[in-house]
């Protein structure tokens, strides 16, 4: 465990350091220059060197690239006129556009698009792992077209179709929620319910067809299992079989499942954040392209990537604590 | 990950031209597929006569028409349905009077070009590396390897922002789009060529071929590529889809193709604030980005099923018990040992679909 | 001029800038359409007032703020020598005194400002405010870790041009003399009649030296205004202000601050700030917003609805879009061709594209229409409301191209704004009629702007925009057209490269005026003969329309900024 744990650590840092060293490859080859957004249109060309030296952006690109992994691992300092503004471990460094440490910009706006995944996750769960169990343990017809209706819904559109659909029917016409806003949960947990429910709703529908799939064939596998059959020849009841011994194993996948796409979630954030305008980091990072301001779009680029890698090791490891058959090596 | 048996799979069930014929019989005859395929047809029509449509109804899709709108109320379109009349048969653009259908027409030339010619480009890399992977040195395995799970740990659809944003101008847009999309989802493939080689160079007319002193790229083009035809076109009809997802979705951020030309994701994002005021304009692209990715759909769930029926189970249910699931970390490179590689949709392409 | 051009950058980091930029629209019928604005009683003090934004406060440091009459959030906590008036209309482009007894008593050919303070100054810790304060304030300004104000202090201000501020160089700058506790005496290297109009910029707020913490200042700035800031959350996505209570309103005559606490909310999404706005609910009865104006779509949902258009308000503010000629690349040298393109232009396509005839007016002059700016009507191409294209095929012919002729134009692919895509295939569309094919070349934001504003990358015709730093015709033509200000190493805003020693001198001779109407006219006349030579085609003034919650009273909106002035709301 402790050596596949090593190993997957040591690849994590190799692939985010690869992603790091693209995007910033592709944005340094992008003309405009960050020092004169950061310094502003109507900045003297002597006021653009000062700036360009402040942020250390008269160094060569490499080094440029070495004081930005510098700043990752321990922090960097900028001038901050009075004295020196610290950057703590893990700097991103300073946006271009508004001066501020993007670490910081990345943890305000993470709230928004957490609510987003969490509340959506919990939204597809109940409806695709109840689907899925509905279709395995009572095979009929309104299961068999819930399930075919969801995977319509999960495979054939966008969530920008269907939340726009959504508000035009929920919003618009039968006026049963309210347009989509953000309101931290901190702050009133009503106002932030009701104002993330139809973006939550959208990305459930889109979601919870693969988790019905997955429930279902995974519930319909376990039940055929020597162990199970063993039980019921016993005269273990029905329900019994199922709550006490089948679902723990039925469920494996489904919160492997869950771990991986809570970690790609940040793709889907982009375009439901974008339709609802919604301040989270999806928001921000389609705005930071716009601009090309490298840091920005850097630190978003590795927190994903940090998230999706991440998420594939929490999956393997979910996967060895609740099926003691998988071994990791 | 418990090592597994190699998957020598489907390959030899599906020994080209024979079985061909059969299983186009087969698809034709299952009603759903052949009304989804009739879409297809009618949409690869309509984007093909585009602008000879949009001359039978006597428009195209760039005139202004200020006439029919409310400059005062924001330039919504006057008239019911967003302006639907015997001129404009599906109404005009708000804020502009461009004929929405003629829109819609043109729109899904680029959608359909994007998305195929993007799976090209995909399939075409994808065996290219998933056949060097399998057939060369070990060394070249694993750099191959390395590379693909890179690409799939990639958050997609942030790199297809960036580089879509960073490209210069001068670039056609559209091909661009479809080098994007293409390049940044070639993983699936290369890992499900890789596991088809490794399990196909064990068979013993591979073996025979190799003792002939066949080179390797003569062995890969006669011997395995026929028989990789029936896994990657079923993969390529899964990745088809979500290549159409992921063009509206670039373009509904607004990175994709360039005003005045249209695309169904572009009139969606510029739709967006309409949905009060004129809902139509919201709905056409919607039902027709729908339209297209559902018939894409079926068809490509029918192809799998009769080329492929155990990928087709396998996919159906998610990924089986016992195998290191969804996440499948891969073949580790250089043993051997052809992985899980699930050959649904990569992580990756999925999502971008998202 | 706030070049708003394209700079979602600084100017929209900048606080108030966007605010104007984006959509400045005033709640509220205006005064003249019948003053009904405010319930029956008299606005009373005390309450809670939510301002939804969509622009964070990121920047909250007066040296960084780049505002037009010291912007609407800031103008609550800092005060400046100068401010605008906080009237409706066009009396609100009068500037008043602020901090200091008068607008200023100009000496030696208007080179030399000096002001005095009023008595009974303090900031929020209860100490005096000083000129030294103030002189510290704009020093600071310099400093290139808080750069972001507007240039002209740079330019302006004898030997300044290479100062890098108080913490570089502690001597300070010479051209500021504070000879008493009350005075301050400005020294200007050139006549400046517009002075007074600069010291509204939050650049002249009094920092006290022993509090200053450089970038970290903004975190909590020391308020001389009505309201301290209590809390700065997340880089001021969400900010709180509560009475001040060393602020005297003896002092200052401007700000009525009736509420009790201001609850500033932002980052928010302007169809969702729209939506709250509209129903009202809980603490958003009492809300406004000042960087939001209504969408199309969102006026053509106002349409049916009364008592929801009894609650917007039109707003203006000094901005022109226009298409601009780089006569330096071919065939834009033939002033024929630039007529011709003048000529075909389609103003109702473009209005639309911009929103409407109620979010633009059709423009042919580069000043916008307002007396302040010395509007002065023309129009030497007469186009009408769709374009003339014969004509333009007339001079075409004469130019030498009597079968049309392919041009390109770019454009940012900024959605929504004056020199987006929208606007560019309105442009398009329009010159088809004359003959003339447009291709689109389109850039990213940042990328545009760089392009445009560079002389060696400069294209042929572009889209551009143009806003007033204050409302005067100065800070709106000499940028533009000044030759002196043609810059060839950075960013240039003199797109025609334009340097006519008769318009630099014309420029020269009006800075010297220190009247304000007199000036107003000699700048509308220079306009005029600018206009003439089809440097730039005018498109349209931009007008905005704002919503603002049911609860709240007393809304003023000056054409200064076009904005609800949020110093002058009340929720009770």
């Amino acid at each position: 465990m402790t050596r596949f744990l090593l190993r997957k650590a040591v690849g994590m840092v190799g692939v985010l350091l690869i992603l790091s060293v693209i995007v910033y490859a592709v944005f340094y080859i992008a003309p405009g220059d960050p020092a004169q957004l950061a310094c502003g249109e109507k900045c003297s060309p002597a006021q653009v060197l000062q700036v360009r030296e402040r942020l250390g952006l008269d160094a060569p690109v490499h080094l440029q690239y070495a004081h930005f992994l510098q700043g990752v691992v321990a922090g960097r300092d900028f001038s901050a006129g009075t004295g020196l503004l610290h950057c703590p471990a893990p700097c991103l460094g300073i946006s271009y556009r508004s001066g501020e440490q993007v670490t910081g910009m990345i943890t305000a706006r993470l709230p928004v698009t957490a609510s987003l995944a969490l509340g959506a996750m919990v939204l597809w769960l109940a409806l695709g792992v109840g689907t899925g169990l509905l279709s395995a343990l009572r095979r009929g017809r309104l299961s068999e077209r819930l399930l075919t209706a969801l995977t319509l819904a999960g495979n054939s559109v966008p969530v920008f179709v269907i939340g726009l659909v959504l508000l035009i029917v929920l919003c618009a016409q039968l006026q049963w929620l309210p347009f989509p806003s953000y309101v931290p949960l901190t702050e009133d947990p009503q106002q932030w319910f009701w104002g993330l429910l139809l973006p939550w709703v959208s990305l459930a529908l889109i979601e919870s067809a693969k988790y019905a799939r997955l429930t279902r064939s995974s519930m319909l596998e376990t039940l055929a299992d020597d162990h199970i059959r063993t039980f019921r020849a016993y005269g273990v009841s029905e329900r019994r079989l199922v709550t006490r011994h089948a679902l723990r194993g039925a469920l494996t996948p489904v919160i492997a499942l869950t771990a991986m796409d809570l970690g790609t979630m940040f793709g889907s954030a982009v375009l439901t954040e974008s339709l609802f305008g919604l301040p989270g980091l999806g928001k921000l990072l389609v705005t930071s392209v716009g601009l090309i301001d490298l840091p920005t779009v850097v630190g978003l680029t590795l927190v994903t990537g940090f998230s999706v890698v991440l998420a594939n090791v929490i999956a393997d490891v979910l996967y060895a604590v609740t099926d003691r058959r998988v071994v990791l090596t | 990950m418990a090592p597994q048996e190699p998957r020598t799979g489907v390959a030899p069930a599906a020994s080209p031209a024979a079985g061909g014929r059969q299983v186009w019989r087969r698809l034709l005859a299952r009603r759903a597929v052949l009304a989804a395929g009739l879409v297809i047809v009618l949409l690869a029509l309509i984007a093909a006569a585009a602008p000879l449509l949009g001359a039978v109804e006597g428009q195209d899709p760039t005139s202004y028409h200020n006439d029919l709108l409310d400059s005062a109320a924001g330039g919504v379109p006057t008239g019911s349905l967003g302006g639907v009349s015997a001129e404009h048969w599906l109404g005009v653009e708000p804020g502009t009077g461009r004929d929405v259908f003629a829109r819609l027409v043109h729109g899904a030339r680029i959608s359909l070009l994007v998305a195929v010619g993007a799976t090209l480009v995909q399939v075409a890399i994808g065996v290219l590396l998933g056949l060097a992977a399998g057939l060369g040195s070990r060394l070249l395995d694993q750099l191959i390897g390395n590379t693909t799970e890179v690409m799939l740990a990639l958050p997609s659809l942030v790199f297809a922002i960036s580089l879509m944003a960073v490209v210069p101008s001068g670039f056609p847009r559209p091909l661009l789009l479809t080098l994007v999309i293409g390049l940044l989802g070639w993983a699936g493939t290369a890992r499900l060529v890789r596991a088809q080689t490794l399990g196909l160079r064990q068979l013993d007319y591979v073996a025979a071929a190799r003792l002939a002193g066949a080179t390797r790229w003569r062995i890969a083009r006669r011997e395995l590529l026929p028989s990789l035809a029936a896994p990657v076109i079923t993969y390529a009809a899964v990745l088809l889809p979500s290549n159409v997802i992921a063009e509206a979705g670039l373009s509904f951020l607004g990175v994709g193709v360039r005003p005045p030309t249209s695309s169904w994701g572009q009139m969606l994002s510029g739709a967006t604030t309409w949905f009060r005021a004129d809902p139509m304009y919201v709905l056409l692209p919607s039902a027709l980005l729908f339209a297209t990715v559902l018939a894409f759909t079926v068809v490509g769930d029918a192809v799998r099923t009769e080329l492929d029926p155990r990928a087709a189970a396998r996919l159906r249910v998610g990924t089986a018990r016992g195998t290191a699931g969804p996440t499948a970390d891969g073949p580790a490179p250089g043993t051997g040992t052809p992985g899980t590689g699930s050959p649904g949709p990569s992580g990756a392409t999925e999502e971008a679909t998202a | 001029m706030s070049r708003t051009t394209f700079t979602p950058r600084r100017l929209a980091a900048a606080t108030v800038t966007v605010a104007l930029v984006v959509g400045a629209a005033a709640c509220g019928p205006k005064a003249d359409g019948g003053g009904s604005t405010g319930k029956d009683a008299a606005p009373r003090q005390g309450g809670t007032l939510t301002v939804l934004n969509q622009n964070p406060q990121d920047q909250f440091d007066p040296a960084r703020l780049y505002t037009s009459g010291g912007g609407n959030v800031p103008s609550l906590v800092f005060r400046t020598l100068t401010t605008r008036n906080r009237t409706d209309g066009t009396a609100g482009t009068k500037v008043v005194p602020d901090l200091a007894t008068d607008t200023g008593t100009p000496s030696e050919g208007a080179t030399v400002w000096t002001y005095h303070l009023k008595d009974g100054l303090k900031f929020e810790d209860g100490s005096p405010i000083t000129t030294a304060d103030i002189k510290y304030g704009v020093e600071r300004s310099f400093a290139p870790e808080l750069s972001g104000g507007a240039p002209y202090l740079r330019d302006w201000l004898v030997g300044a041009a290479n100062y890098q501020g108080p913490y570089k160089d502690g001597r300070g700058l010479d051209a500021i003399e504070t000879p008493d506790e009350k005075t301050i005496v400005f020294r200007l290297n050139k006549p400046e009649g517009d002075f007074p109009y600069l010291a509204t910029q939050t650049q002249f707020t009094p920092v006290p030296k022993a509090k200053d913490t450089g970038t970290k200042y903004q975190e909590h700035p020391v308020s001389s205004g009505p309201y301290q800031v209590v809390k700065n959350e997340n880089d001021g996505v969400h900010l709180v202000l509560e009475r001040n209570p060393n602020w005297s309103a003896a002092t200052d005559d401007q700000r009525k601050a009736y509420p009790d606490t201001v609850d500033v909310q932002s980052g928010l999404d302007p169809a969702v700030i729209n939506q709250r706005l509209t129903a009202g609910t809980g603490a958003d009865a009492a809300a406004v917003t000042t960087d939001t104006n209504l969408g199309p779509s969102e006026l053509a949902q106002v349409k049916d609805d009364k008592a929801l258009a009894a609650r917007v308000g039109t707003g203006r503010f000094g901005y022109v879009n226009y298409l601009a000629f780089n006569p330096k690349v071919k065939p834009f040298d033939d002033p024929k061709v630039r007529q011709a393109v003048a000529y075909a232009i389609n103003r109702t396509s473009v209005v639309n594209a911009a929103g409407g005839s109620s979010l633009a007016e059709a423009a042919t002059t580069y000043l916008p229409a307002q007396e302040t700016f010395g509007y002065t009507p023309y129009d030497p191409f007469p186009a009408g409301a769709t374009g003339n294209p014969e004509k333009a095929r007339e001079l075409l012919k004469e130019a030498g191209y009597p079968d049309g002729l392919t041009i390109t134009l770019s454009h940012s692919t900024e959605a929504g704004k004056g020199y987006g895509p929208n606007l560019a295939t309105a442009v398009q569309d329009g010159l088809k009629a004359a003959g003339i094919t447009v291709r689109l070349d389109a850039l990213e934001a940042t990328r545009y702007s760089k392009t445009i504003h560079t002389v060696s990358t400069e294209p042929g015709l572009f889209l551009s925009g143009w806003g007033a730093d204050w409302p005067s015709g100065g800070p709106f033509l000499a940028p533009i057209f000044d030759g002196r200000q043609i810059v060839t190493d950075g960013y240039n805003f003199n797109s025609a490269q334009l340097d006519d020693p008769s318009v630099n001198d014309e420029v020269d001779r009006i800075n010297e005026i220190t009247d304000h109407a007199e000036a107003a006219k000699r700048w509308g006349a220079l306009d005029k003969r600018i206009g003439d030579q089809a440097l730039t085609v005018p498109l349209f003034h931009p007008v905005y329309k704002r919503l603002s919650g049911k609860g709240v009273r007393n809304i003023v909106i000056s054409d200064w900024t076009g904005v609800l002035d949020v110093s002058q709301v009340a929720v009770k």
